[in-house]
Formats: C-alpha cells, structure tokens, sequence
C-alpha cells in the first residue's frame, strides 16, 4: 500500500495503461503541432487522415497474407502495411492541403479552418459509406500475449507502442533541429515571406510539413486499430484529445506535443483512480485540462523554445 | 338560457356515449380496421418494412378465409420514423379517425411508451412485436407485447448464477445506454437478493474503446466472474483487453452477445462465455409455412421480429373474429371483451413459437443459458421462471 491506498502492482499497472494512451496521443498531436506552427491553423481533417492510412493499412494487410498464419510472413507483411499506410496518408494530408487549404491561405483565418471541418465531414462520411461502420479488427502481426513485470501485465502491442512512439518523436526532433530541410521549416515557421527571400521554397516545405505529419498520423492510426479496432470516426476523439495534448504541451511546439500527449494520457488514468472522477466523466478530464490551460497558461506547459517553432 | 344550455350539453354528452357505441360497430360495406406502426422512413426504416410485411401476410390470409362474417379487415400502416414525437399524431389518427381495433406496434420501446395510454385509453388492443423494455405492459390493460422483456434474462439470470452456478461474487461492468444500464440493475438487484454479492460496479460510455482502467479496478478486487451485459462492440473490447491484464475470470453476457459479428471481432476469446438469451423454440409447420410464404412474396428473408408481428396480428385478428357479432346490417365488436380474449392467451401456435401472455400481459418466454463453443452458440441449459422460482425445462 501506498500514498493513495491502492496496491502498487495495480498502480504500476495504471502507469503502464497511461503511458501507452499517452504516447498514442502524442503521435497524433505531432501532426496538428506541425502544421499549427507553420500556417498557425489548426487541421481538423487530421483525424480523418489518420482513418484513411489505417484503412489502407488494414486492406493491403489482409491481402498480402493471412494474418493468423504468424512467422516472419506476416511480419514482413505488416512492415510494408504500415510504410503503404504512411505514404496514402501522406499523399491525403498534402492533396487536402493543395485544394482545401492553399487556396484559402491569404483568406481570414476563420475561413481555412470551416473548410478542415468540412474535408473533416466529408471523409468520414465517405469512410462509412465505402468501408461500412462496422468496426473491424486489426490482427497483431505477433503473439501478442501478455507479459507480466512486478504483477502488473504488459502487451508487446504495448510496448512496440511506446518503442514507435519515442524512435518517431526523437528522429523527427534531430530531423528538424539537424537538416537541412529542418533549418528551411524552422525558418518558414518564423516568416514565410523572408524564407522564401532566402531561397526556400515555402509550398514544398508546406507540403512536406503535411506529409511528415499525416505518415506519423498512420503510424499512430494502426498502433489504435490493433488495440481498438478499425472503424469510420476512429480518427475523431483520438484527433480530438491530441488536439488538447498539443495545446497543453504548447501548440507548436514539437517537444511540448510529445510531453503534452503524455501528460493527458495519465491525467485520463489518474484521474479516474485517484481523483475519483466518475468513469462516465472520463472525456471531461481531456477538456477541463484544456479549459484550464487556455485560462492559466495558453502558451502551454513548455515555453522555453519558442524559437524551434515548426 | 341557462336551462337551454344544460340540455344542449346533455344532449352532447349523450352524443359522446353514443360515439363509444359507435367505435364499436362497423356498417354494412364498411371494414375493420387494425394497424401497424413504426418505422418506415429514416434509420431504422428496414425494422418496419420487414413487420409490416409479416402484418400484411396476417391480414390477406385472415381475408382469404372469410374475415368476418363476410366483413373485410384492413390494414392502416403509419409511420413513427421510429421518433416519440411521430408517434403521437400517429395513433390520434388511429385512434380518432380509423378507429382500429388492434395495433402491432410500435417498434421502438421509446415510441411504445409514448403511445401505450392513448392506445388504452381509446381502447385498442396493442401487441408490440419488438418493444423490450420492462416497463410496456404495465401501462395499461390493452398494453401487451410478444417479445421478451429485457428484465426476464436479467433476473432468471441473477437467480442462475447465484443458485445454479452458485457464484458468490462478480463485477458487473456496463456502458451506459438504456439495454445495459437496465440489464447491469436488474441482474445486480435480483443477484443480491439471492444473497450473492456484487463486488465492483464499472461504468463506460456508448463508443468506449478502452476499458483497461475499470478492468484494472475490477481486477483488483478479485472477482469470482464478470458480467458484461453490452453488445458486442464493447463487448469484444473488453474480452481482449481482460485477457491483456491478465484477468481470468468466469464472463458472463446478455442476448447482446448473441450477434455473430463478436466472432469476427474477438475471436476465440468469445469461447466459453456464458450468456441469456429467448430459449429456441422447437422449428414448428407455422413457422417454416410463413417464413415460405414470405420470402416468395417479398423476396426477402423474415428477422425475428417479423414473426413476432406476425403473431401479434393473428391474436389480433383471432380476437375480433372470437367477439364479433352481427346486429342487422352491421357487426359489432366489444372491444372490453376483445381485451379479455387476447389476454387468455395461451400456447398460440404461433410462428415465433408458443405464445402464452402472463397476467402482466407481458410473453411468457422461457430462457435459455448459451455458450460459446469454437465459435458457434450452442444452448445448455433452459429455464422458466414462475412467480419466484426457477425452473429447468428438460
């Protein structure tokens, strides 16, 4: 027993259980932190993005193999899944740029962000309609049996979750901060008109921006499916509650995004276990942090590197 | 003038009497009427197309054998796009201008209730095919319903596990919509009565995909069983993320379980799962003749419901028949005494199987205990359930 009177296997395990929602949420809440900190907007058709590439995933998955076969087919199977995810997911995040946002970027800024809602409506409606609502299961490419540690169990889904999550977060962080497209993006963030003064192409580095961040998106997209299943609005509370994680860590701002997502996943768990907030009022916790983040502090929990904004 | 007044508001009210008589007798060339309501636009619109259809097969058979005494019946079907607020024009209709004897209906046990007093106080005999929450019957004595009544499962349930299963303790872990959150209380009430304890109370919303925080408390207080009475959605959530956790367990459900898309979602973790559902009925002539007679003519294949309209409109039609007398020209038929009839109710060959109706006016279903076995439901066990007690049917 403990500070707060529950046993400490079942503490860990709560620990492990918000770790893996967090790092789940920080994945997604890197792509709205890019293009937030870019084009100061924020992309509500993000989710929608992360739902095609799982789709895209999940069918080229069930036709290259079968997934209760297992063995390295399988794996391999899986490997080419994801990358295929993350390059429609792409070529959907930089199209939904090309004709729904670049055409409005000069226009108030009220105006890009009805036109995400709405590519927003459209592709999940389109998703319902093409693929059906019902939810589909997203086969583990592994034995995904349960580990134990110190009494409380851990799914290699789990950990792979939160293996992804930190190789993806710190590459993107040395990609920006190190290349040279990183030095071109951290410029355009700063000012567009005097980046492309300098040479860069600011609507390739746009693109790009969006590409990156929807491929991470797809990656995020199939970690959920294999432990929630695949289905048309799969992208919108997850969306949602990255869009929170990234305001909270700083919108912007790649780190505070990361730390952000972590932050709300356990303050989802805790809140629940320690708090004692009614499981029904689970997704109010995710809001209320909002609320209150916007009110004390709307910079976010990170504010020292302004300047790396992307 | 003043005495002039009270006699024309005599006179009136002596017309309104009247008017009653008049509900009751149809006119020479005129026909008797009954209806069907629910949805036949919108969302659910494929509910009410598959009953109505199974109405209209009651309605022309009635008439192909004669109706009565050479009298027609004809159906009205109104549609309630399965909303409360559509219900209520819908059955002052039948009720002030078509003067229908019975209803099938409605569909939605939301609508079910919202039109359950008009239709008793107008007095129509209504027999909803579908409407399953507990409380239906009790509104009235014209208010009857042949479909099983979500508490039924519930209750014979907690009495199973507590004396049957003899289990001590569960958890019960239920989202909260209408079904689940009524099957979690009846099931917990009828449990304890039994002298069983319900350890852990777990909620979630409608849409949840992770319960791994309330499994992680339900674990915690180490359960003999869980009972997840949900649909299959979060049902298959939850089987996968337990055994994640490593809670192993005894799971329990309801007829929400008993989609088969579970083994889809979950696979072999639906094996062994222990759940309630209406007993199957031995496959009877009445009901392979209508499900023949209704695929050839609609081309279609009849739900479950389907039959159970079926049957609500030849108890209907049955009654009228039983109660309906000439008187000159035109047929009178009492409706107190039509009541009475479809209230007697008793093993109805009916296609859903036998029909009985309890003095609630709620069906008297048996219930049947499931499992699962290499994905395929397989029924162990049945059970009726008569005042308190349980009883096993061999």
């Amino acid at each position: 027993m403990n500070l707060f009177n529950i046993p400490s296997n079942e503490l860990l395990q709560h620990l492990i259980n918000g770790l893996t929602l967090g790092a789940i949420y920080s994945l997604i809440a890197l792509g709205y932190t890019m293009v937030y900190g870019i084009l100061k907007f924020i992309n509500f058709a993000h989710g929608e993005i992360l739902m095609i590439g799982t789709y895209a995933g999940y069918y080229l998955f069930n036709i290259l193999c079968n997934p209760a076969d297992g063995g390295i087919r399988v794996m391999l199977a899986f490997i080419l899944s994801m990358i295929f995810a993350m390059f429609v997911s792409a070529f959907f995040g930089v199209t939904i740029e090309r004709i729904a946002y670049r055409p409005l970027r000069k226009a108030p800024r009220l105006a890009p962000l009805l036109s995400a809602i709405g590519v927003s409506i459209i592709l999940m409606n389109l998703a319902a309609l093409f693929f059906g609502t019902k939810s589909k299961k997203f086969d583990y490419p592994f034995n995904n049996s349960t580990i134990m540690i110190g009494g409380a169990s851990i799914t290699p889904n789990q950990i792979m979750i939160l293996i992804v999550g930190l190789i993806l977060m710190i590459s993107l962080k040395l990609f920006i901060d190190k290349s040279r497209l990183g030095k071109a993006m951290r410029a355009t963030s700063q000012n567009q008109s005097v980046a492309s003064l300098m040479g860069i192409n600011v609507n390739f580095i746009i693109s790009l921006t969006f590409a990156i961040g929807s491929a991470l998106a797809a990656v995020a997209g199939i970690l959920i499916a294999m432990e929630f299943k695949v289905y048309p609005t799969i992208g919108q509370m997850a969306g949602l509650k990255a869009f929170i994680a990234a305001v909270v860590g700083g919108i912007g701002n790649i780190s505070g995004a990361m730390l952000g997502g972590i932050v709300l996943g356990l303050l989802e768990t805790f809140g629940v276990v320690i708090l004692g907030i009614p499981q029904g009022l689970k997704d109010t916790i995710a809001f209320s942090v909002l609320i209150i983040i916007l009110l004390v502090k709307p910079s976010g929990i990170l504010i020292k590197n302004i300047k790396e904004k992307v | 003038m003043k005495k002039l007044m009270v006699f024309l508001f005599s006179l009136m009210l002596l017309f309104t009497i009247g008017c009653g008589k008049e509900g009751e007798m149809i006119k020479s060339g005129d026909t008797v009427k009954i209806a069907f309501m629910g949805p036949m636009t919108g969302d659910a619109a494929n509910y009410g197309k598959l009953m109505s259809q199974a109405v209209k097969i009651a309605v022309d058979e009635f008439n192909a054998t004669g109706g009565v005494n050479g009298f027609k019946v004809q159906l009205i079907i109104e549609d309630d796009e399965g909303k409360v607020e559509k219900g209520d024009p819908a059955i002052e209709k039948l009720a002030g201008v078509d003067k229908v004897f019975g209803l099938v209906g409605a569909v939605f046990s939301s609508v079910s209730l919202q039109v359950a007093p008009k239709a008793e106080a107008a007095k129509i005999v209504m027999i909803s095919p579908s409407s399953t929450h507990k409380d239906l019957p009790s509104k009235g004595a014209f208010i009857f319903r042949d479909v099983m009544s979500d508490a039924l499962q519930a209750v014979v349930f907690g009495k199973y596990l507590a004396t049957v299963e003899k289990i001590k303790n569960v958890a019960i872990l239920y989202v909260k919509n209408e079904y689940s959150q009524g099957l979690a209380k009846d099931f917990k009430t009828q449990f304890e009565k039994e002298g069983g304890k319900v350890i852990a109370e777990e909620t979630a919303l409608q849409g949840d995909k992770d319960f791994k925080t309330q499994l992680t408390k339900i674990k915690g207080t180490n359960p003999e069983a869980l009972y997840i009475p949900n649909y299959v959605a979060e049902i298959a959530q939850i089987l996968e993320q337990a055994k994640q956790l490593g809670l192993k367990v005894k799971i329990y459900s309801a007829d929400g379980f008993s989609n088969p898309q579970i083994f889809d979602l979950a696979g072999d973790l639906a094996n062994g799962v222990i759940f309630t559902q209406a007993a199957q009925q031995p496959a009877s002539k009445t009901r392979t003749d209508f499900e023949a007679k209704y695929q050839s003519r609609w081309s279609d294949k009849p739900d479950a419901f389907s039959l159970n309209a079926y049957d609500g409109a030849r108890i209907i039609l049955n009654a009228i028949k039983a109660v309906a007398q000439k008187s000159g020209d035109s047929l009178l038929i009492n409706r107190d005494k039509m009541r009475e009839i479809v209230a007697k109710t008793k093993d109805f060959d009916g296609a859903s199987g036998k029909i009985t109706f309890a003095t609630d006016r709620d069906l008297i279903s048996n219930i049947g205990i499931y499992t699962v076995e290499k994905k395929k439901y397989k029924q162990i066990k049945m059970f009726q359930l008569d005042g308190e007690k349980l009883i096993e049917i061999k």
